[in-house]
Parts: C-alpha cells; sequence; structure tokens
C-alpha cells in the first residue's frame, strides 16, 4: 500500500536523522528529571501517588500535542521547501494517500513517545490509585489528541507552504490549548472557565485525568469530554483532507 | 453602722471577686498529647487534645484548633496549616459540667525542623482564649535519594535510548559509505 | 499522437499563464518547448504531468485525459523537475526502492542496480545522497524518472547546471532512451545547444502562447537556432 511506504519513509525519517531522535532523547530526558523531581524534592514528594501521576501524565499529552503541531509543521510545508514534493506528486499516488502516511508516522511518533513515558508513569504512580486506568485512558485521550494536532496542522501546512508560518501559528495554537493551566481553580469554576474547558480538547483531556485518577470516576462520568475531543478528531481529520485536496505546487 | 456595713461588702466583693477568678482560669482547660514527638519527614502523625470543662454548667459552641510555630533557630515563625492538615478547627457542640472532650488532630509532617504544637480552645463567652501546653514536635529530613527506585529509570532510560539509536545508525553506516 | 493538448489556460491572480495552448508531440520525438523566462514552460509541463490543474481546456496523454485519469496518466509517464529536491538522508538505492515501491508493488534490486547502472551511478548505491555532486543528483533524478519506464518522459532543464562531461553524458543518455527503449522526450530548456544537439521537433512558446512548432530542421531552414528564438520571442511577436 502506497500509503504504507509513504508511512514507513516518514518513521524511517524520524529514527534515522535529528528531526526525529532528538525528540525522544529529550523527552526521555526531561521525564527523567521530572520523574525525579515529583519523588525527591522535599514538597513535591509529598504529594499524593495520584496527584503526581496526574502532573506526569498531563506533561505527557502536552509533550504528544507539541510534537503532533511541530512534525505536521514540516509535513507539506517542509517538502515544498526542500523540493522534494513535487516528485511524490508525479508518482502515482493520491494527495490523500501521502497525507495518510504522513499522519500514520505522526501516530507512530506518538506510540513510540509513549512507549518511553511507560517507565516513567509505573515509577512515579507505584502504590498509587488509579495506575492501570491513568494509564490506558493517557493511551486512549493522547492518541485521539496526537491525531488532532497533526492532521491540523499538515492542513495548516498544506495551505500555508511555509514551515516558519506554520510553526509559528501551530505553537500559538498550543499555547491557546495549554490556556486552561494559567487559570486558578476558582477561575475555571467561573462560567467562562467552564466554556473554555469544554471547546479545549486539551483542557477536556485534564480533566479527565485529574477525575479518572485523583477522584476514581467512571467513563460514564467523561463520556462528554472524550466525546468532545472525539469531535475535534473528526474535525481535523476533515480539515486535513480539505486542504490537501486543494494543495498545488 | 457604717463599719459593719462596708466591712460586710468588702468580705462580699473579696468572695465574689475570688469566685469569678476562680471561675475564669478554671471554667474550661485543655492539653495536648503526646508532649514530645520525633519523627520524620513525611510520616504521619496525630495529636489528641483533651478539653475539660471544669465548671458546674455545660459549655457550649466551643472551637478548638491546633496551631504550629516553627521554632527553628533562625526560622521562627507561625506556620500555614494548608499541606500538613485537613482539619485544623473543631466545633464541640457541648461539653458537660465536669465532662471531656477528646479531639484528634492528624497531620502530615511536610518539613523538617523543631516545632511547638497546641491546642487552642475560644469559648465566646471568655474573655481569652484558653491554650494548652506545648507539645514538642522535632521533624528529620530524610534524604531520599533513589525513592520509588526511581534512578534507574531516570539515568537508565536516556542513556537506552540513545545507545538504540547509535545503534541503528552505526548498522545502517557499515552499509553505506 | 503520444500528447494533445487543447486551449490550455491557466491564470495566477489575475496574471495569464497560459492562454490557449494548443500543440501536439508524436510518439518516439525528442520534442524540444524553449521559450524566454515566464513563458509559461514550467507550468504547461506541470499540468500535463498532473501536479497542478488547468484551469480550461485539456491534455491527452497517450489517450488518457489529465482531467479524469490522472493516475493512469502518471504511470506511464514521469518527469525531471528544474528544482528537483533529494531526501538527502538517504542513500541512492534507498531513494529509488522507495519510487519504485510507489509504482509497483514489488521491485528487485537488480531493477534498481541496472537504473542506477543505465544513469551511471553504480558503485555508488550505498552513498549518501548528500555527498552527491550537482551532476550526480542530476543522474540519480534522471534515474527515479525512469523507475516506471515511463512511454513518456518530461524534462526542464536537465542540464542545469553541468560541465560539459556532464551535459554530453545526459545528451548520450536521453539518446539511448529514445533510440533503444522507445521513449518519447519532452524537454524544456534555455540550452540551445541541447536543442540543436538532441531534438527533431520544437514548439516555442511566449506570454502563454505557442507561437512557432515544427520540424527543427525544417524551421531552421539556412539560419541558426538563435534566429529562429529570438525573431520568435521579439517583443510585440505572437
Amino acid at each position: 500500500m502506497k500509503a504504507a511506504c509513504i508511512m514507513q519513509k516518514e518513521i524511517r525519517e524520524s529514527i534515522l536523522t535529528p528531526k526525529g531522535s532528538l525528540w525522544y532523547i529529550l523527552t526521555s530526558m526531561i521525564l527523567s528529571v521530572l520523574s525525579y523531581l515529583f519523588l525527591t524534592n522535599s514538597e513535591l514528594s509529598l504529594l499524593d501517588q495520584g496527584q503526581m501521576l496526574y502532573m506526569i501524565m498531563n506533561f505527557i499529552t502536552a509533550l504528544g500535542v507539541l510534537m503532533g503541531l511541530v512534525f505536521g509543521a514540516d509535513a507539506f510545508a517542509g517538502e515544498i521547501e526542500r523540493g522534494t514534493l513535487e516528485a511524490l506528486f508525479l508518482s502515482p499516488v493520491t494527495k490523500v494517500e501521502i497525507a495518510t502516511g504522513k499522519l500514520g508516522a505522526a501516530l507512530a511518533n506518538w506510540g513510540i513517545l509513549f512507549a518511553i513515558s511507560l517507565p516513567y508513569l509505573f515509577v512515579v504512580g507505584k502504590g498509587g490509585q488509579n495506575l492501570f486506568v491513568g494509564i490506558a485512558y493517557l493511551a486512549f485521550l493522547g492518541t485521539f489528541l496526537a491525531i488532532t494536532s497533526s492532521a491540523f496542522s499538515m492542513g495548516l501546512s498544506s495551505r500555508i507552504k511555509s514551515v516558519k508560518n506554520s510553526l509559528i501559528i501551530s505553537f500559538f495554537i498550543f499555547l491557546l490549548a495549554g490556556s486552561p493551566i494559567f487559570l486558578s481553580a476558582a477561575q475555571r469554576g467561573t462560567w467562562f472557565g467552564r466554556i473554555i474547558d469544554f471547546i479545549n480538547p486539551f483542557a477536556g483531556a485534564i480533566n479527565t485525568f485529574d477525575s479518572v485518577v485523583i477522584d476514581s470516576q467512571g467513563f460514564g462520568y467523561q463520556a462528554g469530554r472524550v466525546a468532545t475531543i472525539f469531535g475535534y478528531t473528526l474535525l481535523s481529520l476533515w480539515f486535513l483532507k480539505r486542504s490537501v485536496s486543494r494543495l498545488e505546487m | 453602722m457604717k463599719r459593719p456595713i462596708l466591712f460586710l461588702s468588702m468580705i462580699f466583693l473579696a468572695i465574689t471577686a475570688n469566685y469569678a477568678t476562680a471561675s475564669a482560669a478554671h471554667r474550661i482547660t485543655a492539653s495536648i498529647d503526646p508532649p514530645i514527638i520525633q519523627a520524620n519527614m513525611g510520616d504521619k502523625i496525630t495529636y489528641v487534645g483533651t478539653i475539660t470543662n471544669n465548671s458546674d454548667e455545660p459549655v457550649n459552641n466551643i472551637i478548638a484548633y491546633v496551631s504550629l510555630a516553627n521554632v527553628t533557630q533562625g526560622r521562627e515563625s507561625p506556620m500555614d496549616l494548608e499541606d500538613w492538615s485537613a482539619n485544623k478547627a473543631i466545633k464541640v457542640d457541648t461539653i458537660p459540667p465536669h465532662g471531656t472532650y477528646k479531639g484528634q488532630w492528624p497531620m502530615r509532617l511536610i518539613d523538617s525542623g523543631s516545632y511547638v504544637a497546641y491546642i487552642t480552645v475560644v469559648d465566646k463567652n471568655d474573655n481569652t482564649p484558653i491554650s494548652s501546653a506545648m507539645s514538642r514536635l522535632e521533624i528529620k529530613r530524610v534524604l531520599r535519594l533513589n525513592p520509588n527506585n526511581v534512578l534507574p529509570i531516570a539515568i537508565g532510560e536516556p542513556m537506552i535510548i540513545g545507545m538504540i539509536l547509535s545503534l541503528i545508525a552505526i548498522r545502517r553506516r557499515k552499509r553505506i559509505k | 499522437m503520444i500528447i494533445n493538448v487543447k486551449n490550455l489556460v491557466k491564470k495566477y491572480d489575475g496574471y495569464t499563464a497560459l492562454d490557449g495552448l494548443n500543440f501536439t508531440v508524436e510518439h518516439g520525438d525528442i520534442f524540444g518547448f524553449l521559450g524566454p523566462n515566464g513563458a509559461g514552460k514550467t507550468t504547461t509541463i506541470r499540468i500535463m504531468t498532473a501536479i497542478i490543474q488547468a484551469d480550461s481546456g485539456n491534455v491527452l496523454i497517450d489517450g488518457h485525459s489529465i482531467l479524469g485519469e490522472p493516475l493512469a496518466v502518471k504511470k506511464i509517464i514521469n518527469a525531471l523537475p528544474e528544482s528537483n529536491g533529494y531526501y538527502e538522508w538517504m542513500t541512492a538505492h534507498e531513494y529509488l526502492e522507495l519510487f519504485s515501491h510507489l509504482y509497483k508493488e514489488k521491485t528487485s534490486k537488480q531493477e534498481v542496480y541496472k537504473l542506477l547502472e543505465i544513469v551511471g551511478l553504480y558503485g555508488k548505491e550505498n552513498h549518501f545522497i548528500r555527498t552527491y555532486s550537482r551532476g550526480m543528483k542530476q543522474r540519480l533524478g534522471i534515474a527515479r524518472a525512469l523507475i516506471n519506464r515511463p512511454k513518456l518522459l518530461f524534462l526542464d532543464e536537465p542540464t542545469n547546471g553541468l560541465d560539459p562531461k556532464g551535459r554530453r553524458d545526459i545528451h548520450d543518455l536521453l539518446i539511448d532512451l529514445n533510440r533503444n527503449h522507445d521513449t518519447t522526450i519532452f524537454l524544456s530548456t534555455h540550452l540551445l545547444d541541447d536543442v540543436e544537439r538532441l531534438c527533431n521537433r520544437i514548439a516555442i512558446i511566449n506570454y502563454g502562447k505557442i507561437v512557432r512548432m515544427g520540424e527543427l530542421d525544417r524551421m531552421k531552414g539556412k539560419g541558426t537556432i538563435e534566429d529562429i528564438f529570438f525573431l520568435s520571442t521579439k517583443e510585440g511577436t505572437l
């Protein structure tokens, strides 16, 4: 399958070039520092195990979203700037197949990031509550968010055709998505805070992790937020398909 | 006639003043147990505060709370118990005459140092709050170099990832010029 | 005929790049496509290779319409664009394997090696592309363009930046492809020497229209190809 060929090429590029490999090493180093700080710091180490697990899950999700945005920004605009997209367009591969292959690679990158994170999750969450449930939700929602951020960023990349500009916009989107963390608990309880929480898929994921890991609430309680996140995933896939279909050199 | 009235009045005043003083001093007393605790950072302890009603009448709606002060040399300060204890204040509905109430204050020891803890009781019918004696609390800092066995992961994983990626690159370069 | 271009129109932001282009190319031609900068050469090639869409008009490639059957067209053509980039982290062998998989399910290593031999890169297949000279990259681009044994090969400035030996090697390769492998070649270039040496038929485009077309020898007559080119593309000439 041609999309699989493209996907394989992208994954190889991630592993064999600094584009991806540096990301994996840096992620591992950051998680090492974070987990060690959590567990040894005189204040933070006395946080509840569930609290620590929740905080590190948020961080991993944020990393996954950021990686999706950065890789997505390069997907089409980078190939145009390096002059390699035309050769792909000359091949009997449709634009949607190219996009599918690149999206598959983005998903594989998230999978590698998640695998790297697993030992840290186990060591931070050991002995605490809801560890396995938390990891399952991270896998589930993290995947949806990775698809959303990658697809959206790729669509943007194909429209803007400039890596620099795609990255700038993607970075601002990331800040916007992460803005809930700047609001206090009281602010998030206001009508405005609740609206932000409702429409923001990243906030939806954070709140779900809180609800599952710290408050031990079941899936029924999360259904609304999960549905919102899934909705965003479908929207971003539609945006990507529409954007690449119109892409011309 | 004046002299006996004055004398009797003075005796009456002395008796009532004495009685009032005795009431203010002994109507409620508080104590804290244990008197001394030595523990490590992260440990959980529980203070037991005993509130005694020394009067012949019941006392109602009193509030009792635990306070903590850092008395470590150079770091003397009152402590905010936000992270230490979830239930700092207790409201007691009623203590019968000559009865006692025992309250519990569980605490998680967040930081190391020398502290004193005491129970304070507030009765709105009194002018002054009543405090217990101070309980000495010594918390030792625990050096946790490898909590939850995190070091092998924290040091090992980046190294392993780096090694795997290097091996892949080296193997590829052997085939390639 | 292998190419039939009918009334092609393409506009960019109010600027008309192609203004009702019409021409044909026969099987077995080495067809030269000439014109000054901005005449519409690259736009024409991109439309014929189904990379971009025309605003109106159609192109038939070996009977297949690029509008209705773009994938069928792509299977029988290939191209070396003017600004061809490469995946520099790959080796030549990996690069050709990638594209061979995009064209067919299975390609043998022997087929890839044979291609590299045809373009003169045999023995350098396991070198990183980033270590290749410009000429070697051009050859690799031609190898990629031959991966599906195309009936029709589009080349946009294939000898750009090459030294005389490099240019001669490319010329010989193209002549060999045309004569011994029955490949029709559509060559867009500024280099009139290349046209003179390679092409049997040419078309000259200016301001998005064909201004001159026909057999090269007949068009030259007693003059030179430069005469034809400059006369045809003189300001005001259409």
